[in-house]
């Protein structure tokens, strides 16, 4: 006859692990089980006098995502920092070598969970080159509208997760409501809110429709307004800008050395934007500005990375109002087979997202699957500075700082 | 009604005892004591009255413990509903008209949950930290005077008993904090503590000037000398005190944009990480008991109390005086068996009276009506009527009934104020609001102090003079 009993209330024993755990104090600690690996984690996993670790995250209510950062604090002082990667990790660059090119598109989509058709963009411009595909006027201009469309959505997201982790609770609600009707709007052309799937290699998937145009022309007619209502919003917050201005400081130096793109970039004072220097679509053609910000000896803090998307922001709408208006009649898809076999070559492609340079780096044997296929992501890059420039600040700024950078994990861990 | 049953079923053993206690607190109390009055009250009154000091102290306490927990709820409604649409949203709007129940129900579910203490932590501790941090919110309510009279007890050093009371909830917190055995707590417990020992030496300061001018640290006396008009309002005697004041207690009530202790996107929950159940829910009540007394005090001290903005009859007198006009105070004797007859009449008559008069409109212009269905509608609306106009009488006849309502108006106003700068501020960081308090708070109350000080002097020279 079996009894059933409680196996840690009746034979709770010194053996019993999760008895152990209980009372093990260091199983709480966030240093690693294992004996360090290298001489930054050996320098690092070693407390001084008064210092403790800390985690923040993966299952932090800020962390973007689920990032952690193990924090080594002195006090509310953060002496060090070591970012903890890979709770996301797909294998998507492994995954696309296993997919056929169509297939590529759906893979890359959750990696910009934010703004994902700047994910697709690059991928399928390097597909076009490796087949020497044109992409007709009018899918170039869809393609164009609804990514700066998606760039007006995501800044405006931005501008709420600041003010969410610097503890404001109302602005997030507000930028909701601008990306809703955006991404509402999109959903009528691509059948998503979120994972769009739209482009294609050789166009886009469907046409502008009724939907689409009526809700454009809704958002348009206030659109203008609105910005001036979030610039307003949170600019002139005493609170705000002082926890804002000064923290998280990257210079023209650091940024270049690090390998800085997009906003983040430009707001260290350096004018590069993927549109101008490497013209891509049809942005020869649009009349739009580089905002660019922390010229000055104090430039490039957090407040000048949040002021400068604003300002993208108002040239967004500039390339869209231009779209509308320039927007040519024709095919959407260039023709083309079923299958794709390119011939065996390598093409990189690159677009300016609302975090920087999306990059894709695909090599073609001739087969329908891409030999390898690179991703570069501007969010990995970015979030490096979070190292660099957090030492020495408060606690309080680290969530702060990080999303200043404004990074999407899923790019991150890919 | 279905969310309170079902929350009713999870019910753990705490809940078990506690609710019918409630319920007994509720139904059979009021039994007992009409009971208790009718058979031994001429005895007990007798006995009762040479001691009337102790009655009022336990009546006191009983009324305070009780009038905390639906104060809090009301709050916690509010600030859900506020923040709410002030961010585009609905808000609770399942449990109860407009979602009214929800912050019953709230309670409910915290009794009903597992009263859980993580491995390490120190348990003694633990279990008592909340209880201090409760006790210490609503130990305060006793100085704070609801209305003329209506003052649990009035201290003649009452507010040297809030500043006293209102400093021990620190040791909760921290307490709260350190035993949890968790980092985020700690820091959180650390943080209240600098906190409001840094804002605690504003705070106080900041009321020297206006006890100067009051001449007693009793609330009911700072309140009663604000009478009149609202120009004898201390707020225009005191407007940097007031603003020092506001500042600094929003500070020691740990709300926005303050509100360290337990910021969110920080260290998760601060000193309530940890803390689940009935334990999480004194540390929540306590929260929102401690915005009531801030906005009852900011009341008391500086925005007249229990006082209306223009006392008619004073007005009345003023004008007579200046004007020469021969206006006649207005007085209600509330005196009912003044009238004689007239009472039974009253009783009898003018209910039905005014029922058939308030039934005629429905019954005429709705055809589907029938008699009695109209007459209902009448009755309903006659009690309306009958139950505002008692309160209009009561507001004017009794000066109590007129103070509450008014105290209850300027206090939530000042709890909406609070809710408002949730629902607006961002959070500010520890070294700002440190160097905030003691750079700018703590040189402007003592400038605040010293023009005080010389302006008292000043025109005691110039009326001696």
């Amino acid at each position: 006859m079996t009894t059933f009993t409680d196996p840690i209330g009746q034979h709770a024993s010194e053996d019993d692990p999760r008895v152990m755990l209980d009372n093990q104090i260091g199983a709480f600690e966030a240093v690693p089980p294992y004996p360090p690996r290298t001489e930054r984690e050996a320098e690092f996993y070693s407390l001084r006098d008064g210092e403790m670790f800390i985690n923040m995250g993966p299952q932090h209510p800020s962390t973007h995502g689920v990032l952690r950062v193990v924090l080594k604090i002195n006090g509310e002082q953060v002496v060090d920092l070591d970012p903890v990667l890979g709770y996301l990790h797909r294998g998507v660059e492994k995954l696309c070598e296993n997919s056929d090119y169509h297939h590529i598109i759906s893979q890359v989509d959750p990696l910009e969970y934010v703004s994902s058709l700047f994910m697709e963009w690059a991928p399928v411009m390097a597909f076009e080159k490796l087949l020497d595909v044109e992409v007709p006027r009018r899918a170039e201009f869809i393609r164009v509208l609804t990514g700066e469309l998606l760039r007006v959505s995501s800044h405006a997201l931005y501008q709420g997760w600041m003010a969410l982790d610097l503890g404001g609770l109302a602005p997030i609600l507000y930028s909701f409501i601008e990306r809703d009707e955006i991404v509402e709007m999109l959903a009528a052309i691509t059948g998503q809110r979120m994972l769009f799937n739209y482009f294609r290699i050789g166009g886009v998937n469907g046409d502008l429709n009724h939907e689409f145009m009526s809700r454009l022309g809704d958002w348009m007619s206030r659109a203008a307004q609105q910005h001036e209502a979030n610039i307003g919003l949170l600019n002139e917050n005493e609170i705000f800008v002082r926890r804002m201005r000064g923290i998280g400081r990257v210079d023209k130096d650091t940024a270049l050395r690090m390998v800085v793109t997009g906003p983040n970039l430009r707001a260290s004072g350096v004018p590069y934007d993927v549109r101008r220097a490497h013209p891509y679509s049809i942005y020869p053609e649009l009349e739009f500005d580089i905002p660019v910000r922390g010229t000055g000896p104090e430039g490039g803090d957090s407040l000048d990375r949040y002021l400068l998307r604003l300002d993208e922001v108002g040239q967004s709408l500039k390339i869209i109002d231009q779209c509308l208006h320039a927007m040519p009649d024709g095919p959407i898809m260039a023709r083309l087979p079923r299958l794709l076999r390119p011939r065996p070559g390598r093409a990189w492609a690159a677009v300016e997202a609302p975090r920087g340079l999306y990059g894709t780096y695909a090599i073609s044997d001739g087969t329908d699957q891409p030999f390898r296929m690179k991703i570069h992501d501007p969010s990995f890059v970015n979030l490096q500075l979070v190292g660099l420039v957090m030492k020495g600040n408060l606690m309080a700024d680290t969530m702060a700082v990080m999303a200043s950078l404004d990074p999407v994990m899923g790019g991150i861990d890919k | 009604m279905s969310s309170i049953s079902r929350s009713l079923s999870h019910v753990t053993l705490a809940g078990r005892i506690l609710i019918p206690l409630l319920f007994l607190l509720i139904v059979v109390a009021p039994i007992l004591t009409v009971a208790l009055a009718v058979v031994v009250g001429p005895w007990l009154v007798s006995v009762l009255s040479s001691n009337l000091g102790i009655i009022r102290f336990v009546v006191a306490i009983t009324g305070v413990l009780l009038f905390s927990i639906p104060a809090a709820f009301i709050i916690i409604y509010m600030e859900l509903k506020v923040i709410a649409y002030m961010n585009l949203r609905v808000g609770p709007n399942r449990v109860g008209p407009g979602g009214a129940a929800h912050s019953l129900v709230a309670g409910l579910k915290v009794l009903s949950k597992e009263d859980f203490s993580p491995a390490n932590a120190d348990r003694l501790v633990f279990t008592w930290a909340p209880v201090l941090v409760f006790l210490t919110a609503v130990m305060t309510f006793l100085v704070i005077p609801f209305g003329p009279g209506l003052v649990g007890q009035d201290l003649n050093i009452g507010l040297l008993y809030l500043f006293a009371v209102g400093g021990m909830a620190v040791v909760g917190l921290l307490l709260a904090g350190w035993s949890s055995f968790n980092k985020y707590s700690l820091l959180g417990g650390l943080r209240a503590a600098a906190q409001m020992v840094s804002y605690e030496i504003p705070l106080t300061l900041s009321v020297v000037g206006l006890i100067l001018l009051a001449g007693t640290m009793s609330l009911h006396g700072i309140a009663e000398q604000q009478g009149g008009w609202f120009g004898n309002w201390f707020v225009f005697r005191q407007p940097l005190g007031a603003l020092i004041f506001f500042i600094a207690a929003t500070a020691e009530a740990n709300r926005t944009p303050f509100d360290l202790t337990e910021a969110d996107s920080e260290i998760v929950a601060g000193f309530a990480t940890e803390y689940s159940g009935m334990r999480f829910g004194f540390l929540f009540f306590a929260e929102y008991v401690n915005v009531f007394i801030v906005s009852a005090l900011m009341v008391t001290l500086f925005f007249g109390a229990w006082n209306s903005p223009l006392d008619i009859n004073m007005a009345m007198l003023f004008l007579n005086d200046e004007l020469g006009w021969n206006l006649q105070p207005i007085v209600v004797n509330l005196d009912p068996g003044g009238l004689g007859i007239g009472l039974l009449l009253l009783i009898l008559i003018v209910p039905v009276a005014l029922t058939v008069v308030f039934a005629l409109p429905f019954y005429l212009t709705r055809s589907k009506l029938k008699a009695w269905q109209a007459l209902l509608l009448g009755f309903a609306l006659f009690n309306v009527v009958a139950v505002g106009a008692a309160f209009t009488l009561a507001f004017i006849g009794w000066d109590w009934v007129a103070g509450i309502i008014w105290f209850f108006i300027k206090s939530f106003a000042f709890v909406f104020v609070f809710v408002w700068m949730r629902g607006t501020f961002p959070r500010v960081r520890i070294d700002h609001l440190m160097g905030f308090a003691w750079k700018w708070l703590l040189p402007a109350a003592l400038l605040n102090l010293f023009l005080t000080a010389t302006a008292i002097v000043v025109v005691d020279a110039l009326k001696a003079g």
